[in-house]
């Protein structure tokens, strides 16, 4: 059973990397946004620090570094990362149900989780794709120093991040099945990440109520874990504490999007609703 | 020119009809741009302030209001966003429901049917942007002053622009069918290297002359001299006299190509194919 669910999710993941390979535009998309959306924001902090010696010591009395682009396009970066999942992983069942194919998916014997995350690893290349990007461009245009030892932390907190991030695409490919609702649903929740969780400010100039919403959002320990590992050097046992609490908050988000998911498919196939848009 | 006139006013109401049907997509034209550029950039800003003051943008804007500097960026950069997706929308719309040929088989200038498009877009964009002004001064601290009407021939100038860069837009459309990733890249350059998110004298020198060729660049510095009492970045007479040209020049091109475009596919027979 086991390995026949492994095959099914071989043949989903496979079936995913050819659609995408299909839209080249894609690609040229994943290398756009994560280098043009922190570029502005790098030239807006230019604009507020403008050299003064003093704004950028209250910026890095704020952040912990000097390092302001780095600083923007690790935020960036897992800001994109969270739009490739919403996109993708987050949108896949509501593309088949769209199409009309959502049903017969339902018809086969194969696990639900195999229909909830088949489509993620062909997003993960994406999205690692994006990362090595973004880190030749840190690396040459903004002489962040990345050697290896920091690629490799910040690979082993990106792994660590993964089921956060994929129970973060089901908990919302749930949602959306049932609201039946996919682009003003991505807007909204990218900006909510985007206001909370420190993408491109430190969160402790939001107010206190907002600070304690945002520790409870794995994106925001993703970005922290990753901006001390690449701008401040961090090692893997001094980050050991965040990245347990990072591995908690995945695992109440993977089984909160088992519970939600197991909820909507209950209440669509009572309904009827299962195949319609 | 009087039926032409009455097409516009039935392009008008027919738009603001399905807007009407659609409410939550007026609601994000004011949400979008705050969640996702305004508050993160205002807390951004708030990350270099020091004793509360932003000395740094007083030094590279001409004055320490992040918010109104952000506001009225934000008030502006939805005209400019208006115009690309509202044109590329409509036009999407008629292509997707296959119903552009028939409209260009009514005895209607194509011109008409684009200029309909684009006279809505603004007309929503400019609500939004007024909305966003507001919200600016009464829930963000934003302070501006009435000298801010000083600008309105400036904008005045610079919707005229906009209704030339709407045949451009609606020539792209048309050409390339798929024409999603292309508007959204070069409406976001388009408006953010016009200094919406930061001042202008932040870029680097080749973006600062693409900049200068943008008549938001112009409206929206004019603006911001009313509203922030900034330094405009030229004398304001030059500021006028460039902005006037491209008006000019955007509307005459624009539209000379949308003919051109309109024209050729008609030959290939490939107008309404997708």
């Amino acid at each position: 059973m086991l390995a026949a669910d492994l095959r099914a999710f071989y043949a989903a993941a496979l079936k995913e990397w050819r659609i995408m390979r299909r839209y080249p535009t894609v690609f040229i998309g994943i290398l756009f946004w994560p280098l043009i959306l922190p570029g502005v924001y790098v030239l807006q902090a230019n604009g507020f620090g403008a050299g003064d010696g003093q704004a950028l010591h209250a910026f890095a009395a704020r952040t912990g570094t000097l390092q302001v682009a780095g600083f923007l396009y690790v935020g960036g970066a897992i800001y994109m990362w969270l739009s490739v999942v919403l996109w993708g992983p987050g949108s896949a069942l509501r593309e088949e149900q769209t199409r009309g194919s959502l049903e017969q998916q339902f018809l086969t014997p194969v696990s639900r989780l195999v229909l909830l995350f088949g489509s993620a690893p062909a997003h993960l290349v994406q999205a690692f794709w994006m990362f090595l990007v973004i880190g030749i461009v840190l690396g040459t245009l903004f002489h962040v120093p990345i050697g290896a030892g920091t690629a490799v932390r910040a690979l082993v907190v990106i792994a660590i991040s993964v089921p956060a991030f994929l129970g973060l695409g089901a908990l919302f490919a749930a949602l959306v099945l049932r609201f039946k609702e996919v682009n003003g649903t991505v807007q909204l929740l990218r900006g909510v990440f985007q206001v909370l969780c420190g993408v491109t400010f430190p969160i402790v100039v939001l107010p206190l109520w907002a600070q304690a919403i945002a520790v409870t959002l794995p994106p925001t320990h993703v970005i922290a874990d990753i901006r001390s590992v690449v701008l401040s050097g961090a090692s893997l046992p001094s980050l050991a504490p965040d990245l347990l609490v990072l591995t908690g908050l995945s695992a109440l988000m993977c089984v909160m999007a088992a519970l939600v998911f197991q909820r909507c498919e209950r209440d669509s196939r009572r309904n009827g609703a299962l195949g319609q848009y | 020119m009087g039926a032409e006139l009455r097409a516009v006013g039935a392009i008008l109401r027919r738009d603001f009809r399905l807007l009407c049907r659609h409410p939550l997509n007026f609601v994000n034209l004011i949400l979008l741009p705050l969640y996702q550029f305004l508050i993160p950039s205002l807390l951004l800003g708030a990350a270099f302030l020091v004793n509360g003051r932003s000395v740094g943008l007083a030094r590279t804007a001409g004055t320490d209001d992040i918010a109104g500097f952000l506001f009225v960026g934000a008030a502006a950069s939805s005209l400019g966003f208006g115009i690309f997706w509202g044109v590329t929308w409509a036009i999407k719309r008629e292509v997707d429901t296959c119903t552009l040929e028939q409209a260009w088989l009514t005895p209607t200038s194509r011109e008409t049917l684009v200029l309909g498009s684009a006279l809505t877009s603004l007309a929503v964009s400019s609500v939004a942007g007024v909305v966003l002004f507001a919200m600016g001064g009464i829930i963000f601290g934003a302070h501006y002053s009435a000298r801010i009407a000083l600008g309105v021939p400036a904008l005045l100038l610079l919707l005229v622009s906009l209704i030339g860069i709407a045949f451009l837009v609606a020539a792209v459309v048309l050409r390339v069918r798929q024409p999603n990733f292309l508007i959204d890249t070069t409406s976001y350059l388009f408006v953010v290297t016009s200094g919406v998110l930061f001042p202008i004298a932040v870029l680097p020198a080749f973006l600062k002359f693409a900049a200068f060729a943008l008549p938001t660049t112009y409206g929206l510095d004019l603006l911001r001299a009313g509203a922030l009492g900034t330094s405009p970045l030229l004398p304001v007479v030059w500021e006028y006299a460039a902005l006037g040209v491209i008006a000019a020049g955007l509307v005459a091109i624009g539209r000379w190509t949308f003919l051109r475009t309109e024209r050729r596919l008609r030959v290939q027979g490939s107008l309404g194919s997708y």
